[in-house]
C-alpha cells in the first residue's frame, strides 16, 4: 500500500442534536480509486464537506499531503490540490461552457483587479495556452460544439460531462466526486466510469461517494463503508459481502447487484 | 444650455453607474448604498475646495485645495467608507440581508449629515463651488458648462474603457462565476470575499468620482439632493441598458435620463396639478422596467458572454509547442504530429447526444 494521501481521524460533527459523524477514521492511499458508500444520512456527505473546508469539524483531524486542513477555509484547501463536486452539478449558469472549464484551469495570477487593468495583453497572450488546453478538454468530453453555449442551456448530461471537464481542467491531487451517478443514464454512466479511470491513470487520487454498488465495484480500488457517521468497514468491494455489519446496514440487500 | 446640463448630469450618473453594475451586475449583491458614496464624494469635495466656513454656517476641514486634488482625495475617502461597509456587509450577508444592511448603513449616514451640523452644516449643505477655475481658463460662464461637458463625457470614456477591460478580463469572469455559483467557486479556489470585496471598492472609487463632478456640476449640496430613491432610478438604467455590460449601462442611463425624464417635462402639466409630470415619470420608470422584463429581459445589450472564437475545427493539426506541453500534462496524450488522442480519454467515441436527460435510470 502507498503512503496515505488523505488521513480522517476520530472526525465528528453534530447539527444540533443530531451526530452526523461520530468518530469517523480512515485513510485513503495515494493514487487510488476509494469507495465512501452508506445508507442515507451515514454521514458521508458530511464528511466530504468537512474534508473541503464547507464545514468545520467539532472534533478530529485531517491531514492532506501532510497538512492539517481543519480550519482552513474551502478556497485554500482547492488550491493546495483537491477539487469536490457536490450532489447536483453546479456549473456557474450564465458563463459559457469554454469560460466555465478555463475557470477551473485556475490561473489565480491573472485574475488580479489591478493586473488586469495594467497587463491585458500579457493576460490575454498566457491565456491563448490555458485555451488551447481548455480546447483539449473538451474534445475529451465531447463538448467542443457546446463550448459557445451557456452552461445553464446544457441536459443534465451534458452538466456532468461539464463537471469532469472543469475537474480534468483543475489537475488535482485529490478529487471528491459527491454522488457523479446521481440521475445518469447507463450510457453516460460507463463514460462517467472511463473518464474516473482516466484520472486514476494521470496519478490522481478519487474518493467517490455513490450509491450505485455496481458502479463502485467496478472502479474502486477500496471501499469504505460508512453508517451511522462511523466507518463500519474497509477493505476491497469483495470482501464486504461477507460483512455482517455492512449486510445489515445496506438492510440485507443483496451488494452483488446493487 | 438646458441639453448640455441634462448630459452633464446624465454623463455623471453613467460614471456612478459603471461602479455599481461592477457590484449589482458582475457580482449580483443589490447595494443601496452607492448614492451615500456619491453623497460623501460631493460633500468631501465642497469642504476641501470652498475654505474656512463663516459663522454660522459649520463644516470640517475647510481647506482651498486645487479642485482636481480635492476630488482625488475625496475619492480616497469615498473608498475608506467603502472598506469599513464593504468589509461588512460583503462577509457573509447576501441578497435582501445585503441590500438592507447597506441601505441601513446609509440611512445612519444621511440622519448623521443632516442632524450633526458640525459636519455638513445639517440640512444647509455646503455650497460656493461655483464653476472652479473658471476664471483661469478665461472662459464664459456658457463656455464653461460646455467644457464641463466635454470634462464628464472624456471621464466617463476613460471609467468605460477601464471597466469593459475589466469586464472582459479574467478579474471580471471570475466574479461572475462568484456571483453564479459561489460554493463551485470557492471549491475551484476563489476567495469569494476578496472577489467581491475588490469589485466594491473600485465601483465605490468610481462613484466618489462621480461625487467630485456632481460637486462641481450643480455647486451646492445638501441632504435633499440625495435619497436612497435616486438610487433606483440609476438600477432602472441598468436594467433597461443590460445589466453586467458596460456599454449597455452606459446607453441605459442616457436612455433613462435623457429620454424619459427630461422629454417628460414637455409634457402639458395642468395648472392645478403641479405635481402631476414628475409623478407621470415615476410611473414611466416602473412601466419601462415591467416592459424591459418583459420583452428583453437582459436590457437592450445583453452581458457578452466568454466566448471562443472563431470557432475552429475540433482537432486543428498543427499546435504551438506550448500548448502540446499544456495538452500532455492536462493527460491527453500527443500522438506522433502533435495530435491528439480522442481516444486518450478512453471514453468511447460514441454520440454527442447521448450526453442526455436525467430521466435514463442508473443500473
Amino acid at each position: 500500500m502507498t503512503e496515505a494521501l488523505l488521513e480522517i481521524s476520530e472526525l465528528s460533527k453534530s447539527f444540533g442534536g443530531v451526530r452526523a459523524v461520530s468518530g469517523c477514521t480512515f485513510a485513503v492511499p495515494e493514487g487510488q480509486v476509494v469507495g465512501l458508500i452508506g445508507p442515507n444520512g451515514a454521514g458521508k456527505s458530511t464528511v466530504v464537506d468537512l474534508v473541503s473546508g464547507f464545514g468545520r469539524p467539532d472534533s478530529g483531524t485531517i491531514t492532506f499531503a501532510g497538512q492539517t486542513l481543519v480550519g482552513k477555509p474551502p478556497d485554500v484547501i482547492s488550491r493546495l490540490g483537491l477539487i469536490r463536486t457536490f450532489q447536483t452539478p453546479r456549473e456557474w449558469r450564465n458563463l459559457t461552457v469554454m469560460d466555465n472549464v478555463m475557470l477551473a484551469r485556475r490561473n489565480f495570477g491573472n485574475e488580479g483587479l489591478w493586473r488586469c487593468m495594467t497587463r491585458a495583453r500579457t493576460i490575454r497572450r498566457q491565456e491563448e495556452s490555458d485555451r488551447a488546453a481548455v480546447r483539449e478538454i473538451l474534445d475529451r468530453f465531447q463538448l467542443t460544439e457546446l463550448k459557445n453555449e451557456l452552461a445553464v442551456r446544457l441536459s443534465g448530461g451534458q452538466k456532468r460531462l461539464l463537471e469532469f471537464a472543469r475537474i480534468a481542467a483543475a489537475e488535482p491531487r485529490l478529487i471528491i466526486l459527491d454522488e457523479p451517478m446521481g440521475g445518469v443514464n447507463p450510457v453516460l454512466g460507463a463514460r462517467i466510469g472511463e473518464a474516473v479511470g482516466q484520472f486514476a491513470r494521470d496519478g490522481r487520487t478519487v474518493i467517490v461517494v455513490e450509491h450505485n454498488l455496481p458502479f463502485i465495484e467496478k472502479t474502486c480500488d477500496q471501499v469504505v463503508v460508512m453508517d451511522l457517521g462511523e466507518v463500519i468497514a474497509q477493505g476491497p468491494f469483495a470482501g464486504l459481502r461477507d460483512n455482517p455489519r455492512v449486510v445489515d446496514a445496506y438492510l440485507g440487500m443483496d451488494l452483488g447487484h446493487g | 444650455m438646458y441639453w448640455v446640463s441634462v448630459f452633464t448630469e446624465a454623463g455623471i450618473f453613467a460614471i456612478l453607474a459603471l461602479g455599481l453594475d461592477m457590484v449589482w451586475g458582475w457580482g449580483g449583491d443589490f447595494d443601496l448604498a452607492f448614492y451615500g458614496y456619491l453623497a460623501l464624494g460631493s460633500y468631501m469635495t465642497f469642504v476641501l475646495t470652498i475654505g474656512k466656513p463663516t459663522p454660522p454656517v459649520k463644516y470640517i476641514i475647510g481647506w482651498h485645495l486645487p479642485v482636481v486634488v480635492a476630488m482625488l482625495v475625496a475619492v480616497v475617502v469615498v473608498v475608506a467608507l467603502a472598506a469599513v461597509i464593504g468589509s461588512i456587509a460583503l462577509r457573509n450577508l447576501r441578497e435582501i440581508y445585503f441590500a438592507v444592511t447597506t441601505l441601513g448603513a446609509v440611512s445612519a449616514l444621511y440622519v448623521l449629515v443632516e442632524n450633526y451640523t458640525p459636519l455638513f452644516d445639517g440640512y444647509n449643505g455646503v455650497y460656493g463651488l461655483i464653476n472652479p477655475g473658471q476664471t483661469t481658463l478665461r472662459l464664459t460662464y456658457n463656455g464653461y458648462r460646455i467644457v464641463l461637458l466635454g470634462v464628464v463625457l472624456f471621464i466617463l470614456f476613460l471609467a468605460y474603457l477601464l471597466v469593459q477591460r475589466l469586464s472582459r478580463s479574467p478579474y471580471g469572469r471570475m466574479l461572475r462565476a462568484v456571483r453564479e455559483d459561489e460554493r463551485a467557486a470557492a471549491a475551484y479556489g476563489r476567495k469569494v470575499f476578496l472577489a467581491k470585496y475588490r469589485s466594491y471598492l473600485f465601483g465605490a472609487a468610481l462613484a466618489g468620482l462621480a461625487g467630485g463632478l456632481f460637486a462641481i456640476f450643480i455647486s451646492a449640496f445638501n441632504p435633499s439632493a440625495w435619497t436612497p430613491q435616486e438610487l433606483l432610478v440609476i438600477y432602472a438604467a441598468i436594467l433597461v441598458g443590460g445589466r453586467g455590460n458596460p456599454r449597455g449601462v452606459i446607453v441605459g442611463v442616457f436612455v433613462v435620463y435623457v429620454g424619459l425624464i427630461e422629454l417628460t417635462r414637455f409634457l402639458p402639466s395642468p395648472a392645478s396639478r403641479p405635481d402631476f409630470s414628475p409623478a407621470l415619470r415615476q410611473v414611466l420608470i416602473g412601466l419601462m422596467i415591467i416592459l424591459v422584463l418583459k420583452f428583453r429581459p437582459a436590457g437592450i445589450f445583453r452581458e457578452r458572454p466568454g466566448r471562443d472564437e472563431p470557432s475552429r475545427p475540433t482537432r486543428p493539426l498543427a499546435r504551438p509547442f506550448r500548448a502540446r506541453v499544456v495538452a500532455a500534462a492536462s493527460g491527453a496524450t500527443v500522438l506522433p504530429g502533435g495530435r491528439l488522442g480522442s481516444e486518450s480519454a478512453g471514453l468511447p467515441a460514441r454520440a454527442r447526444h447521448d450526453g442526455a436527460p436525467d430521466e435514463g435510470a442508473a443500473p
